[in-house]
């Protein structure tokens, strides 16, 4: 494999509930490097939101460390390069940080192109002339251009779900993560989707993607992590994870989904 | 047998009219009054429930630089003494009456603050109305603020989630993401605590503000007739009452744009 800079490290990362008792997250170590497709699997319950969602913080965890851009993201406070103590600035740092959810989390009460220039104009400052052509722009690329003036209502839900990336991508993020994005769709409309993801692959973005569509996992991931009692169980290519699982927990996991 | 409402008591109480008028005019302005005091003060309450002003954060954090998850210090460190402010004062303007709340207004804090004693529109006795205000005012600042705050939280999480991970900060999601469809899910709320403010206004007639019921009172002082004056009262009140909730239904379809396929 090519070498790669490494871009986010994970180490032991924990989040845990109740005094310990629920253990959603209980040290996960990885590494996800530029231009990695990484895939998270694993059954229901087993911590791969709570993983994906405490990436860009919006789970608290409550051990380990997230470096990313080589700052601990999980520590309020950090020294920075001439070593005085700042707060950890969370908003810019999730403008680095694409999400796209199952529930696509569109703005309602705002049409499809406010939607996508609101983050660049009010956030980055962009002006809104350049924020729309830009929007624009990339509409087009998931063939929704003539829906800009639409409200999100008016869509269907693959529609809904290529216009929230591509509102993602607008901020120009280093790295996209995706909850379980085809999970709420109806199953004609999955396609569309990964269609989309799959460009975003080819074009070298960094993803981080839990799924259960074991065929994107396999055609389009280099790295596939499987998960299960908020533990990364086993890691590697989707020819290892899906031609030779070891564990027997991912064995049973395959059995079942495939 | 004499009849229930009767034709020549109307004839009677004619040449009170400009009462009743005079009635009509306090009773709006004293509305429209409550309603700016109580969403100005309606609004600060809630954008305290809603604040995470935690002065005590620091204690919560453990020597690793982590969030404590469970102990003493931990709760203390969620403590919020603008929250704890605010929730006490709608508590318990929630949990007494109206009529009380206006007395220990009228009696008590305007008994120790004396008013300059002018009148305004040359009728309207201001050591009267101000109290009144003030008093309606603070009691609907305590039911604005409920309605705002659960407005704010009955919209979906993933929204705030969505706004916060495309780089807003908590104050750009709640301008641009979470008030403005808060705004629209609580406009009937709003509407109706508007006109239970004119109706509650009534009350006020108690310490000598000269709103509509308090020109019954005088008519009935100078005539006898009661039935009658009280019903020119209840059409008064229903025009005015109405029509608010219709204005205010028509700015509820007109910001429902986003609901239409």
């Amino acid at each position: 494999m090519a070498t790669r800079d490494s871009l986010i490290q994970v180490t032991d990362l924990k989040k845990h509930y109740k005094m310990g008792v629920i253990k959603a997250l209980d040290g996960v170590t990885v590494d996800i490097n530029r231009g990695d497709v990484m895939v998270v699997i694993g059954p229901s319950g087993s911590g791969k939101s709570t993983f994906l969602r405490s990436l860009n913080l919006l789970e608290e965890p409550t051990g380990g460390a997230i470096v990313f851009d080589g700052v601990d993201i999980t520590k309020k406070k950090y020294q920075d390069a001439g070593g005085k103590t700042v707060r950890l600035d969370i908003d810019s740092l999730r403008q680095k940080m694409g999400m796209v959810f199952q529930h696509f989390n569109l703005f309602p009460h705002m049409t499809i192109l406010d939607n996508m220039i609101l983050a660049p104009v009010k956030v980055k400052g962009m002006s809104r002339q350049e924020a729309t052509k830009k929007a624009l722009a990339l509409l087009d690329r998931v063939g929704l251009k003539d829906r800009a003036d639409a409200y999100p209502i008016q869509l269907s839900g693959g529609q809904k779900q290529r216009v929230a990336i591509v509102r993602a991508l607008a901020m120009e993020p280093e790295v996209m993560l995706f909850d379980e994005p085809t999970s709420a769709l109806d199953p004609e409309m999955v396609g569309e989707v990964l269609d989309v993801m799959k460009e975003l692959a080819r074009e070298g973005m960094t993803m981080v993607c839990v799924t259960h569509e074991m065929g994107f996992a396999r055609e389009v991931g280099n790295r596939v992590l499987f998960m299960a009692d908020g533990m990364l169980l086993e890691q590697g290519s989707p020819e290892e994870i899906f031609g030779s699982p070891q564990h027997p927990r991912l064995k049973e996991f395959l059995a079942k989904v495939l | 047998m004499e009849s229930f409402i009767q034709a020549d008591n109307f004839a009677k109480i004619l040449p009170y009219a400009k009462l009743f008028r005079q009635g009509m005019q306090v009773t709006v302005l004293l509305s429209l009054f409550t309603v700016a005091i109580g969403f100005c003060i309606a609004l600060v309450l809630a954008l305290m429930r809603l604040s995470n002003v935690r002065p005590f954060r620091a204690l919560g954090i453990d020597k690793d630089g982590h969030q404590r998850e469970t102990g003493l210090l931990a709760w203390i460190s969620y403590f919020n003494p603008l929250d704890f402010l605010a929730t006490a004062y709608v508590e318990i303007l929630r949990s007494t009456p109206v009529i009380v709340q206006v007395f220990i207004i009228y009696y008590g804090v305007f008994g120790l603050v004396k008013l300059p004693s002018f009148q305004l529109l040359g009728f309207i006795k201001f050591d009267r109305f101000f109290p009144g205000v003030v008093a309606l005012g603070m009691n609907s600042g305590a039911y604005l603020c409920e309605i705002i705050r659960s407005g704010v939280q009955s919209i979906d999480g993933g929204q705030t989630e969505a706004a916060r991970s495309l780089g807003l900060s908590q104050a750009q999601n709640l301008r641009y993401i979470i008030l403005p469809q808060a705004l629209k899910n609580i406009l009937p709320a709003i509407a109706n605590e508007f006109v239970v403010i004119i109706k509650e206004s009534a009350i006020t007639y108690t310490i000598g503000v000269q709103d509509i019921m308090s020109a019954v009172n005088a008519v009935k002082g100078a005539t006898f007739v009661i039935i009658e004056p009280l019903l020119v009262a209840t059409g008064i009140y229903f025009c005015l009452c109405f029509p608010t909730s219709k204005i205010i239904a028509y700015f509820e379809r007109r910001m429902s744009r986003g609901d239409k396929r």
